[in-house]
């Protein structure tokens, strides 16, 4: 890890507090509980996809069909409980039908060697063909109340969602398993230098089989969590969630060339949407300026790095007239412990 | 052959005093060239002298920061690379290269394709590329496209974009490295028919033996500056080692006493369509068994399909007796193998990453508890073996870009004998690397072997060759040609073997 | 003779074959696919896609990729319309489209060219931008038909001896720029970009000034075809363009434009947009609900990319056994 993805990490910090602070100012109604509790339920599902997707885009590959895998799920768990299956099996349906899509798509770029930014725009368009093809135009509205209750309600005295806990389990594992295990270095090296880590003895198609697995199952539970939160599933939910997905994963430091990022940046990021998101409505902005911030963010993900990096090249050549030494010396020199 | 400079001719390109700094590295300090029109001029110089930096200033790569160029009798207008190809100047990198999806003729006149009123005119570039590649003794297609076809070819293609520029200078870096011994010939007669023809050819190359064969003068540099320049015919290799070097080459091969033991590797009938066959081979404990031949033998093939990074059609790989799955480089490590790449920056590291994280990359397994992998273990492992193997360093999480060759060698070898394997393969353990340590990993070999481990090693260098291993085992073209032991080998039978010939015994 | 078989070997070959069949197919299933009228239905339907393609095809031999088309291309026909509905006339509409066109494509290309950033990342943040603009500036109104400047409208509606103008619009355009891909140098350029950014680099071709280029044409190409939308539908809201991006990637990469750049051509790209039309009416000719259209165009890109992948690995890389033969 970089000291310059550390700074990153910290600047995404800084500006969620900002953009917190930024809310209350623009109005009375932001700092308070149900409006939190509104922008937490809101961010839940882009969040719990964020966690896969930043290991994915930090072990060089991409997966633009998550939010159709979202609609999947939410559509199949429709569809089966329409069909008469009890609904606690229609969510394990809904899971499972994500990580298929997840899955398929692993197969695709691992097995048949296919690029996965081509692959998963096909798979975008179809799973979300398959979700018109298993509902049809007639989206099922009618859902139990006890797991609409969950999907919408909050822990009793506090203005915390239910699903607020789910999400804050799996970004915990998710940090867990980047930044201190195994698998999350297997990651970082695959992303780095995928060669590299073939010679290393790391099983590169393996794993990243698994995170597009992973990556459809996250997708799935978001699918979940969506239908009930909206307490009904369609076959047009969550166009365009792909994009802001994304947008909150590189902002939060993941670079899009691989191998760099952090879990707490992703995190911090996707927070940072959901307020900014927020306080533009609150404070009267249409919905649609949350458009150009997501990608003016995105855009400042990608340029800043760049900037930085042409400065600190340019400072390096600059402050070391000197201390010329040729190449040679330059590798005997670091001989001093 | 006949030399301008015999005749008192000018010379088609001088290069005075040249100096280049990236950074606070000084690349090059005090760089001098003359090359004479219709001459083969050797570049030598061991990795790091400087001829790749000399040679991209004049290929436009990069500005020289001070000295003179004169190309014909002109001043030579440093710029971009357009602008040094339009004043006669042809490079043909190590790797040459081709656009995959253009054809052979489009490629020979990249950037400056023939037109007729306006319009690109195909069939003028495919009749030029025919007559250039007929010029040039070599029957190719150029309605192909440039995907697929042998490096040597693509030379070939490169060598006729230089002749259809008009080049005065046509500039050569490694150009045997991946060739076998007939398309050498090959490439051979091509550069004595440019010389023929006026171009002046330089030729960058480790292989003393090709350089001696070819060319008509070199130059010598070393640590940024020519040290010496002279007529082939006037000169010796040991004495241009010399010059290359600087100093006595004395105990480069620091060889103790083996004490080998039980077979621990054996191989057997291994083959892989199109890059090797039928290779059977056993390496005992305490042994230094080396795979000699020349670059593209498919030795490096052979133990990239032992260690499982290829998978091999047929035979096996057994360890200590029990046969080792193919195709899963997983299962060698925990096996006991460790491969050490030829290609140190690509296949050996991480180049971004910590000197840290590259050792600890294949022990994670051991440095942890459960899932939670320990970072101090992971911080004192590297710290161990930096010590054992006196890295030169500034801190354990500088990226190991900053390292030079040598040092990045190093860490390569740290994280694989952390892995305390029964077998250490390693692929041109010294090339790119400074004499000194040369010199020490030459020893750290030696002390592993007699400690036990079997190494299995993969060098193009004939002086690494004989002064290492226990046992000889040569390979041409993919096949087995023969085997030798310490004490009955010697350059002219491995060359021999390697070659093509038979001994006579 | 060479030019039949290399007819043959064409990266468009498939695609061709493909149409054919599915034109069959459908034919079969429903002669009335085959009538004048269902022709020029497809015809109508692909015009948009095709000239997309077109721009799109610039960017992709390149390695790169143009992810703005959609959001671009709603927002000069939205602009267009509203241009003559306040007075402007044809021609101010038609001025601003191409203003706009070129700034989105300057804005992509500085960026991807000359900062060297991802494409990718460069043009999904432009889609975004551009999209939200737009919505600002529509501002929940839409373009009726009596805001439709009427030489559009025209356009839109006619046809020279049965076959629609603006599938001729299209046609005339594959057909200008598939002439200037084979034979203008600085287009040959684009290929090798692709191919070989490096080598491209080394070769002396002035990548950045290609890679501006290309971008800049793009979105000249996506801005001027705002007029082509608005004729098709006679309409416009905020809404217009929106997910056309993919159909245009697809339509690309289904006609051999590989997205690993440096081959393809504009006719492949055509040919693709026609055949992704085929299909939506085959859907409809088979008697199949619309909702596996999407399903669909899925999988078939994914059956492109897999092809595209197949063939390229068909070519044998370096041997070492047996060179001793030549």
């Amino acid at each position: 890890m970089t000291k310059w993805n550390l700074t990153w990490d910290k600047g995404v910090g800084l500006f969620l507090i900002f953009a917190v602070f930024l809310g209350s100012v623009l109005s009375d109604n932001f700092a308070n509980p149900s409006n939190l509790s509104f922008v937490l339920r809101d961010v839940t599902e882009f969040a719990i996809i964020a966690l896969a997707m930043a290991f994915l885009i930090i072990s060089g590959e991409i997966d633009l069909s998550v939010a159709s895998t979202l609609n999947l799920s939410s559509a199949s768990l429709g569809f089966l409980y329409r069909a008469g299956v009890p609904f606690e099996v229609a969510i394990v349906g809904g899971l499972l039908v994500g990580l298929a899509c997840g899955l398929f798509n692993g197969y695709l770029v691992t097995k048949l060697g296919l690029p996965s930014l081509a692959v998963t725009i096909a798979t975008l368009a179809l799973y979300r063909g398959l979700s018109f093809a298993l509902l049809g135009n007639q989206p099922v509205n009618e859902l139990p109340e006890f797991w609409i209750g969950i999907g919408y309600g909050r822990i009793p005295g506090t203005f915390i969602p239910w699903s607020t806990i789910l999400l804050v389990v799996l970004a915990g594992v998710a940090w867990f398993v980047l930044h201190h295990t195994r698998y999350g270095r297997w990651t970082f090296a695959i992303g780095v230098n995928a060669e590299g880590a073939k010679f290393s003895g790391i099983p590169v198609q393996r794993t990243k089989l698994m995170l597009f697995a992973m990556t459809g199952l996250m997708s799935g539970v978001a699918g979940v969590v969506y239908t009930l939160r909206f307490a009904s599933a369609s076959p047009d939910g969550a166009v365009g969630y792909e994009l802001s997905i994304i947008a909150a994963v590189l902002f939060g430091g993941v670079s899009i060339a691989g191998g760099v990022g952090t879990m707490w940046g992703v995190i911090a990021a996707v927070l940072s949407l959901g307020v900014i998101r927020s306080a533009l409505q609150l404070a009267g902005f249409t919905a649609n300026s949350l458009l150009i911030v997501s990608g003016a963010l995105l855009l400042i993900s990608v340029i800043t790095p760049k900037i930085t990096e042409t400065l600190r090249n340019r400072t390096r050549a600059v402050g070391k007239e000197n201390t010329k030494k040729t190449i040679r010396e330059v590798g005997n020199e670091k001989s001093t412990p | 052959m006949v030399l301008a400079s015999s005749q008192g001719g000018p010379p088609v390109l001088e290069m005075v005093h040249v100096a280049k700094s990236f950074g606070g590295v000084r690349a090059l300090v005090d760089a001098n060239l003359t090359l004479y029109s219709g001459e083969a001029h050797a570049l030598l110089g061991e990795n790091g002298a400087g001829k790749s930096t000399l040679l991209k200033a004049l290929a436009g790569v990069h500005k020289a920061d001070a000295g003179e160029i004169t190309l014909k009798g002109k001043p030579f207008e440093q710029g971009s690379t357009k602008d040094s190809i339009e004043q006669g100047i042809a490079v043909i990198y190590q790797e040459p290269s081709l656009f995959p999806d253009l054809t052979l003729a489009e490629n020979v006149f990249i950037g400056r394709q023939l037109t007729n009123s306006g319009l690109v005119d195909w069939a003028a570039m495919e009749k030029a590329s025919r007559e250039l590649f007929n010029r040039l003794g070599v029957t190719l297609d150029p309605h192909q496209k440039a995907r697929g076809i042998s490096i040597a070819d693509q030379q070939i293609v490169e060598i006729a974009k230089a002749l259809s520029t008009d080049a005065s200078v046509i500039v050569m870096d490694e150009p045997t490295a991946a060739l076998s011994s007939k398309e050498v010939e090959r490439l051979f007669t091509v550069v004595r028919n440019l010389r023929e023809q006026g171009s002046a050819v330089v030729f960058v190359s480790h292989r003393l033996d090709e350089v001696f064969a070819l060319c008509d003068r070199m130059t010598v540099m070393r640590d940024g500056s020519t040290v010496g320049s002279a007529l082939i015919s006037e000169t010796s290799e040991n004495e241009v080692v010399q010059l290359m070097v600087g100093r006595e080459v004395s105990d480069l091969y620091p060889k103790l006493p083996p004490k080998i033991g039980e077979v621990v590797l054996e191989v057997h009938k291994l083959s892989l369509e199109g890059q090797f066959s039928d290779i059977s081979f056993e390496v005992r404990a305490g042994e230094i068994f080396a795979l000699a031949g020349l670059v593209g033998s498919g030795r490096s093939e052979v133990i990239r399909a032992i260690f499982g990074i290829d998978r091999y059609d047929s035979g096996s790989v057994t360890l200590n007796g029990k046969s080792l799955p193919t195709g899963k480089p997983a299962a060698s490590m925990s096996a006991g193998i460790a491969l050490v790449p030829e290609d140190r920056r690509q296949q050996g590291l991480f180049m971004a990453s910590s000197i840290a994280r590259n050792v600890a990359v294949t022990l994670l397994k051991k440095l942890s508890t459960w899932l939670l992998v320990r970072k101090r273990r992971e911080e004192s492992a590297a710290e161990q073996w930096a010590t054992t193997l006196q890295l030169k360093f500034a801190s354990l999480d500088d990226p190991v870009e900053r390292l030079s060759g040598g040092n990045q060698q190093k860490v390569v070898l740290s994280k694989w004998l952390a892995t305390e394997p029964q077998v250490l393969i390693v692929d041109e353990p010294t090339r790119g690397i400074d004499v000194g340590t040369k010199a020490e990993v030459h020893r750290l070999l030696s002390q592993k072997a007699q400690q036990g481990m079997a190494v299995v090693m993969v060098s193009s260098e004939l002086p690494e060759v004989l002064g290492m291993a226990d046992r000889i085992f040569v390979m041409r073209e993919g096949t087995h040609m023969g085997t030798l032991n310490r004490d009955e080998a010697d350059p002219e039978k491995i060359i021999t073997l390697a070659t093509g010939g038979v001994i006579a015994r | 003779m060479r030019a039949v078989t290399n007819l043959f070997r064409a990266r468009e070959m498939p695609v061709f074959l493909a149409l054919v069949v599915v034109v069959a197919i459908a034919g079969i299933a429903n002669p009335a696919f085959l009538s004048a009228a269902g022709a020029i239905d497809i015809l109508l339907g692909v015009a948009i896609v095709a000239i997309l393609a077109v721009g799109q095809t610039f960017v992709i031999v390149m390695r790169h990729i143009d992810l703005s088309v959609g959001s671009l291309i709603g927002f000069t026909s939205f602009l267009i319309g509203d241009m003559y509905a306040q007075g402007y006339g044809l021609w101010g509409g038609l001025a601003a489209a191409l203003a706009v066109g070129l700034a989105v494509g300057a804005a992509n290309g500085f960026l991807v060219a000359y900062l060297k950033l991802p494409s990718l990342v460069v043009t999904l943040g432009a889609l975004y931008i551009v999209r939200g603009v737009f919505n600002d500036y529509a501002f929940g109104r839409t373009i009726t038909a009596a805001m439709v400047p009427p030489e559009v409208a025209w356009i839109g509606l006619n046809r020279l001896g049965g076959i629609p103008y603006l599938f001729l619009i299209g046609l005339s355009l594959v057909i200008i720029s598939g002439l200037v891909m084979r034979r203008v140098k600085a287009a040959r350029d684009l290929y090798a970009i692709g191919s070989n950014p490096a080598a491209a680099e080394l070769a002396g071709i002035p990548v950045a000034r290609r890679v501006f280029g290309a971008f800049v044409l793009n979105g000249a190409i996506t801005g001027m075809a705002g007029a082509v939308m608005l004729g098709r539908f006679n309409a416009a809201n905020a809404n217009s363009g929106l997910a056309l991006e993919l159909i245009v990637i697809a339509a690309c990469v289904v006609g051999g434009v590989t997205i690993a750049g440096g081959s393809g051509s504009v006719w492949g790209a055509f040919l693709g947009a026609i055949l992704l039309q085929a299909i939506t009416r085959t859907i409809g000719a088979l008697g199949i609900p619309q909702f596996w259209q999407q399903a669909f165009n899925g999988g078939l890109i994914i059956l492109a990319i897999a092809f595209d992948k197949y063939l390229n690995s068909r070519v044998k890389t370096t041997t070492i056994m047996g060179s001793h033969n030549d």
